[in-house]
């Protein structure tokens, strides 16, 4: 009974963490979570703060709840997310999803199955390998930008570094500490990919621009601030 | 002139030192120097002002006052950065703090809520709301 045609190595995902930063998505956090938690038994919610009723709606589910005291930013309700799910006993695969629905849990299997071969430590879910069309083409190029901009993104030949989709294996998220609490978190993951030895593949996935994600998506201008962020190391107090 | 030089490298090494250095002991130390340095020179410039007026000249400004104008702007963009950078440390710590407090009350409130861990084995029970702890306690 636990197999749910999701699964396509005939494996159950007992060992499989989501981690699912919320904030301000009561809308359609219910059915995101719960459709979630029909593939993958153990989902953590990291509430940053909402005031929405965000954490109202993942009471009603199986899920996992962190509340975060105060709003810090989606970067560090991931990382939250990830410490906690590294604690719990028999974790062995992160996989981080968002939580306005825009991910399909078809690819998240997909690149599931991949992390489970043992050449690959990270798997990044790509927007552009096979169904750019479906990205809307101010935010394509944008993304593109920014991949083609970070010498770590062209190192490791990524098409898409600003994916929320990802599969992370324990000892990748053991050597892990995002710092950039903000949206600059998704290029300092990829900069650490860069310096570090891990095996990173990529896998197309499809996203669900509907309206609720537009709406929810990041402003394109907050480029400038994350670029901001990452050029200016704090150092030396 | 010469003025216009020594404004653009002062500049360009204050971005180098913030951006790209990566000796926290060496930028703390400077910045020290540099602002003890800032007062002494403000010090001086008050009370020998005709002094000031001919390192002006040197330089190539019309007025001593203009001198200090340039040099205010210049500290005043080195002090911004500096405290962009106390305050990002600042900011990290204050995550550190928040993440440990949202840890450990999500350990009770979960437990309280009777979530376990679990091997798919438990999504089947999840649905009717019911755990089996004997099934959860190893895949």
């Amino acid at each position: 009974m636990t197999e749910n045609g999701h699964s396509a190595n005939g494996r159950v995902n007992g060992d499989v963490w989501v981690v699912i930063p919320v904030f301000n998505e009561a809308q359609v956090l219910q059915s995101v979570v719960e459709s979630a938690l029909t593939v993958f038994p153990n989902v953590v919610c990291v509430d940053d703060g909402s005031r929405d009723g965000s954490v109202e709606a993942v009471l009603r589910t199986r899920a996992h709840l962190v509340r975060h005291p105060v709003n810090l930013g989606q970067g560090a309700a991931l990382q939250t997310g990830l410490s906690y799910a590294r604690a719990q006993p028999g974790a062995e695969y992160f996989v981080t999803f968002d939580a306005d629905g825009q991910h399909r849990l078809e690819d998240a299997q997909k690149m599931l199955d991949m992390a489970r071969s043992p050449d690959v430590d990270l798997v990044l879910g790509t927007r552009f390998a096979e169904h750019a069309a479906t990205v809307p083409l101010a935010k394509r190029l944008i993304l593109r930008t920014a991949v083609l901009l970070s010498p770590a993104g062209r190192k490791l030949r990524l098409t898409d570094a600003h994916n929320g989709l990802r599969v992370l294996t324990r000892p990748v998220v053991e050597d892990l500490h995002i710092t950039m609490n903000g949206m600059a978190h998704a290029s300092e993951i990829v900069s650490y990919l860069g310096r570090s030895s891990w095996r990173v593949r990529e896998v197309p996935v499809s996203i669900r621009y509907t309206d609720y994600s537009r709406s929810k998506g990041q402003s394109l201008l907050n480029g400038v601030n994350i670029l901001f962020d990452l050029s200016v190391r704090h150092r030396g107090g | 002139m010469l003025i216009q030089f020594l404004l653009v490298l002062a500049v360009l090494t204050i971005l180098f030192v913030f951006v790209r250095s990566s000796n926290a002991v060496y930028v703390q130390a400077s910045k020290r120097v540099g602002l003890v340095l800032f007062a002494v020179a403000n010090v001086y410039a008050v009370m020998r002002p005709d002094d000031l007026s001919a390192i002006a000249k040197l330089v190539g400004v019309g007025r001593g006052t203009d001198l200090v104008l340039y040099a205010l702007v210049v500290a005043f963009m080195a002090g911004m950065f500096s405290f962009y950078q106390r305050f990002r440390v600042v900011d990290r710590r204050y995550t550190e703090l928040a993440r440990t407090v949202a840890l450990r009350e999500a350990e009770l409130v979960n437990a309280e809520r009777g979530l376990q861990p679990a091997p798919a084995v438990v999504v089947v029970a999840a649905e009717h709301g019911q755990i089996d702890h004997a099934e959860t306690a190893r895949p």
